[in-house]
């Protein structure tokens, strides 16, 4: 009686291989999101370094709901205040300017305000070394 | 083609990043933007106001106004140089904001990072 004798394949079956990577690929295509992963940022005062800030010496600017603004009171355009800021500063570099935002004032307007204060350099060639952006709590403790 | 599509999966595993939150808000435009510290903490705020945080590692949570001081605190305690990233809505009230930057403030957090998109000259044109 003769039996048929099996053949072993020595090799390892990689027919799917790419069916199975590209599988892979649409799964990582689909997931992937990209991510917005830059910002301005903002350093928090630290104890030993915040001086408390005199309100007759510093430029106030004030984010009203809609995005007006009042720079010391007077009615301004986001592109007037480097302008305004720049005697100012070049008298005193370390001039304190404070943003203070109305609190139904869109949040967007405040950032605005500080991307346009952080542009100094560029704009008018001197950097602003001393934004504040107080909260309310402090305001309600230390303004006077 | 199984290769280049390996080298494609590869390129994917490499660059993926896991969002630890996934709010979707309208961020602010601004010129400047600096490439955000890695596992940094994530507070997000809605337009609506609501609030989800994440230390970084795991995926954000949603927590009351009143929680965000315990939170950051945690968070300083941990590693007092911790980052935070705040993802917080263009239309936002900023009295949320406030209260945000308020806990931070307390909780000793050295630095925030308003995450932005960038100002294309459209954007700035469609603001006036």
């Amino acid at each position: 009686m003769r039996f048929k004798k099996g053949t072993v394949n020595d090799e390892i079956p990689t027919a799917s291989m790419a069916d199975i990577a590209f599988l892979l690929i649409i799964y990582f295509m689909v997931t992937t999101t990209f991510a917005a992963t830059r910002g301005i940022d903002f350093s928090l005062p630290q104890e030993e370094d915040s001086p408390l800030v005199d309100k007759e010496e510093s430029v106030l600017i004030e984010i009203q709901p809609g995005g007006g603004l009042l720079v010391d009171n007077k009615s301004m355009q986001l592109d007037q205040i480097l302008d305004y800021l720049k005697p100012k500063l070049e008298r005193n570099p370390m001039k304190p300017v404070i943003i203070r935002s109305h609190e139904m004032a869109e949040y967007g307007y405040m950032v605005g305000v500080f991307d346009e204060l952080r542009q100094a350099p560029d704009k008018i060639g001197i950097e602003i070394k001393n934004v504040s952006i107080p909260t309310q709590r402090e305001i309600d403790m230390f303004w006077y | 083609m199984a290769d280049i599509a390996f080298l494609l999966i590869i390129f994917f595993m490499v660059t993926i990043n896991f969002e630890v939150d996934k709010t979707q808000v309208f961020l602010p435009k601004t010129d400047i933007r600096l490439e955000i510290p890695k596992k940094a903490a994530y507070i997000s705020i809605t337009e609506a106001g609501q609030i989800r945080v994440s230390g970084g590692e795991e995926i954000s949570v949603a927590v009351h106004q009143e929680d965000v001081l315990s939170f950051a605190a945690d968070v300083v305690a941990r590693d007092p140089s911790k980052a935070f990233v705040l993802k917080a809505d263009s239309n936002v009230p900023y009295r949320y904001v406030d209260g945000v930057i308020d806990s931070l403030k307390q909780a000793k957090a050295q630095v925030i990072y308003l995450l932005s998109e960038q100002e294309t000259v459209d954007s700035a044109a469609a603001e006036g």
